[in-house]
């Protein structure tokens, strides 16, 4: 559910919560920062740090925050996925169009988090690096009509050399704000939403049985 | 303290002195001009007027809002909840009672509450308030610290800006602590379920009245939290119902099984010979080990966040670049190892249940604190893997046969065990020699010291038995005859006793 998406409906503002997830060394960091501060491998840099960025839009009349959750991409950081996407609006799935290998990983994040938050988040898949378009070993073709076939947008950027970066992100937030605004109507109507949705972050186990959620029955 | 009374009483008009409820005891300022005793009757009567008062508040807000409903959705109300009279004491009847029944209740009911909430018809609250606004009452629980009354000092302040609404605010705070209290044995989840639902139901309520200004809101709403959780921390931190107790003491066993944890085992880029890193590694140790200190969730998330910002520093210096999240979470875990917060699992699951949620879902303390929860689960599954470690390797240094510090210079140190070439090569035995040296020096001087505490002592022993000895020979010598005598009153030829003070009672001094 929209984090920050409750509420009334004329000037109110937005808040998403976006994810960035990718094989190490795609190019996330590289890709957020480019869009929030507009630099690329910049070593004066007065940035403290680039995983946590935030970036305030105004979209046909409509104020959003956007917060950008960078996640550490090691492959022993892996199990530790749902609790970084937990109550995410969105979800950015990075890979090097130059490594086959990278694209694999995105599939594999698809799946998860399809089977752990359905189709209630907006999925963007983004070939970054085009700048070296020459060493392409995913094809275009591939990989659009595999974004296609699980319902998320496909894009291509190239941090480098700041190119399809912004559309990509007003992009999601214009889809974000379309799920948001659905979300709402439903709940105008009277539809029942679950409790626990707005609730926070909570460490769950990899084993499904042993989630603690909060649950209604459970007695005190 | 009686003689400086009777000093005054000479200048003072007695009167003045007494209890203003003429019981004929003194009175006192701090009291209000009253004696002990009148104090608390009169305290008691006022907050008890209090509670009524609120009770029958909420009790006339619910009978509108069921009206209001009534009127809109024809036969949908429920009847027994108009008719219960109010009661002090029957918590289910506030307007907040609306959580214990079902949701889909509660949802189609929410959207004519929105509507009352800030309507005049809530006017009633007004007058109360602005006495009360005059004189505040100190608070009479015995968990009430000067914190406590401090926090409902501020809110109260803050509130006042908001004016109307800033009552209701207050109100339904209040109301609501009130509810809680008498929940006090329900499970951690269903405790959670309620804090969420009156966080959820004001958030709501004030979107709606700062026309979706969401920063106004959440200002507010960060008072409200403050205010709350001051008051419920007690009782809802690590309650008995969960198993927070268990978890926090596994959380410290593990972590201190592991302290044998590297940094270059998690790829942490910190180098901690530079002065400045170093600095910044104790002050995140140290605010992450303030949290537990802290009451309001908020409060706690901004050690997190500080502990955070520190480490960031620490990684910007060494590798003089922004640390990503790949720079970030393996620092904080090894932050974590070093610190071993305390409570660190109840301090997380106390977040998790009473924080405000969207400061936790989506904004930058979410984003620490969610990899905080990151760290603390890497630690709880952390394998021979994670570290890029054989399982023979992870297996010796679990059990303590062996130490990373050692084998990582030399794999054969462990087998050449102690022999004298190898503490001359290896700085960390020749500084083990040392100390067991300085040990056993030590071991020494402790076995004299206990000597001459033992001579000391049998010194001592011996002392009386001679000192009876000589006291027993001269009153042997000298025997003692004791006259007959009879005795008087204490104080019987005592000229001066009508100078002492009076008791307690006032005098009365004529003109
Ligand atoms: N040519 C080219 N290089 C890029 C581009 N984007 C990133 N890079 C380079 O790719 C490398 C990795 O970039 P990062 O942004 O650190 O990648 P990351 O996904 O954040 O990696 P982790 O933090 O390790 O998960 C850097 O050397 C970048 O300079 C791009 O669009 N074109
Ligand atoms: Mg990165
Ligand atoms: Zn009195």
């Amino acid at each position: 559910m929209a984090a920050g998406g409750a509420g009334g409906n004329s000037g109110k503002t937005y808040s998403f919560k976006v994810v960035l997830l990718g094989e190490g060394c795609v190019g996330k960091t590289s890709l957020v920062l480019r869009y929030c501060e507009n630099k690329f491998n910049d070593k004066h840099i007065t940035t403290l740090q680039a995983s946590f960025l935030t970036k305030k839009l105004n979209i046909t009349g409509k104020r959003v925050n956007l917060a950008i959750w960078d996640t550490a991409g090691q492959e022993r950081f892996h199990a530790l996925g749902p609790i970084y996407y937990r109550d995410s609006n969105g979800a950015i799935l990075v890979y090097d169009i130059t490594d086959e290998d990278s694209f694999q990983k995105v599939k594999n994040w698809v799946k998860e988090l399809r089977k752990m938050l359905g189709n209630e988040i907006c999925l963007c898949i983004v070939g970054n690096k085009v700048d070296l378009d020459k060493d392409r070993h995913v094809s275009v073709e591939e990989a659009e009509s595999y974004s296609e076939s699980v319902g998320a947008k496909h894009y291509h950027t190239s941090a480098k050399l700041n190119k399809g970066i912004e559309e990509l992100f007003l992009d999601l937030c214009k889809r974000m704000m379309e799920t948001a605004q659905a979300e709402e109507r439903l709940k105008g109507n009277g539809a029942s939403q679950s409790a626990s949705s707005r609730r926070g972050v909570q460490i769950v186990d990899d084993e499904p049985q042993a989630t603690p959620a909060g649950g209604c029955c459970s007695s005190g | 303290m009686s003689q400086r009374t009777e000093r005054r009483g000479i200048h003072v008009d007695q009167s003045d002195l007494l209890c203003k409820k003429g019981c004929g005891f003194y009175g006192y300022t701090a009291w209000q001009g009253l004696c002990s005793k009148c104090w608390r009757e009169e305290y008691q009567r006022v907050r008890q007027q209090q509670i009524q008062d609120d009770w029958a508040l909420a009790a006339k807000l619910q009978r509108e809002e069921e009206a209001a409903y009534a009127s809109s959705q024809g036969a949908q109300s429920q009847p027994q909840a108009q008719s219960t009279p109010p009661h002090p004491g029957h918590v289910s009847l506030g307007p907040f009672s609306k959580f214990e029944e079902k949701k889909t209740n509660e949802k189609t009911r929410k959207v004519t509450t929105v509507k009352k909430f800030f309507s005049p018809s809530s006017r009633t609250a007004s007058k109360k308030e602005a006495q009360e606004g005059k004189s505040p009452s100190p608070s009479i629980s015995r968990q009430a610290s000067f914190d406590t009354d401090q926090v409902s000092k501020d809110f109260v302040d803050f509130l006042k800006n908001l004016q109307k609404p800033g009552r209701e605010i207050h109100k339904q705070s209040r109301a609501f602590i009130v509810t809680m209290s008498s929940k006090k044995d329900l499970g951690a989840d269903e405790l959670s379920e309620c804090v969420q639902d009156f966080y959820q139901h004001l958030a709501d309520r004030l979107m709606g009245h700062f026309k979706g200004s969401s920063d106004s809101v959440e200002q507010v709403m960060d008072q409200v939290e403050k205010y709350i959780m001051t008051r419920l921390y007690k009782s809802v931190f690590c309650p008995e119902t969960s198993d927070d107790e268990k978890n926090d003491l596994a959380t410290q066993k593990r972590i201190r099984a592991l302290h044998w944890v590297t940094i270059e085992m998690l790829c942490v880029s910190f180098d901690e010979e530079i002065p400045e890193v170093s600095d910044n590694v104790v002050n995140a140790i140290t605010d992450i080990i303030e949290m537990d200190s802290k009451r309001v969730p908020r409060d706690k998330l901004s050690c997190i966040t500080r502990c955070s910002k520190h480490i960031f520093s620490a990684i910007r210096i060494t590798k003089n670049e922004p640390a990503s999240a790949d720079d970030f979470l393996p620092a904080l875990i090894h932050i974590v190892l070093k610190a071993n917060p305390p409570r660190l699992q109840s301090n997380i699951q106390y977040i998790t249940r009473f924080c405000n949620p969207s400061r936790l879902m989506s904004g930058e303390d979410g984003y620490y604190f969610t990899n905080l929860c990151c760290a603390v689960a890497f630690i709880e599954k952390l394998d021979a893997q994670s570290l890029n470690l054989s399982p023979e390797e992870f297996e010796r240094y679990m059990s303590g046969q062996a130490s990373p510090r050692f084998s990582t210079s030399d794999g054969d140190l462990r087998q050449a065990g102690s022999s004298p070439d190898v503490t001359a090569t290896n700085p960390a035995l020749a500084q083990l020699n040392h100390n067991l040296k300085l040990l056993s020096g030590l071991s020494s001087k402790q076995e004299s010291l206990m000597e001459a505490a033992q001579s000391l002592q049998a010194d001592l022993i011996a002392w009386p038995e001679t000192v009876q000895r000589e006291v027993n020979g001269i009153v042997e010598k000298y025997p003692l005859e004791i006259l007959s005598r009879t005795v008087s009153a204490i104080d019987a030829n005592n000229m001066e006793n009508d100078n002492l003070p009076p008791p307690l009672t006032p005098q009365v001094f004529a003109g």
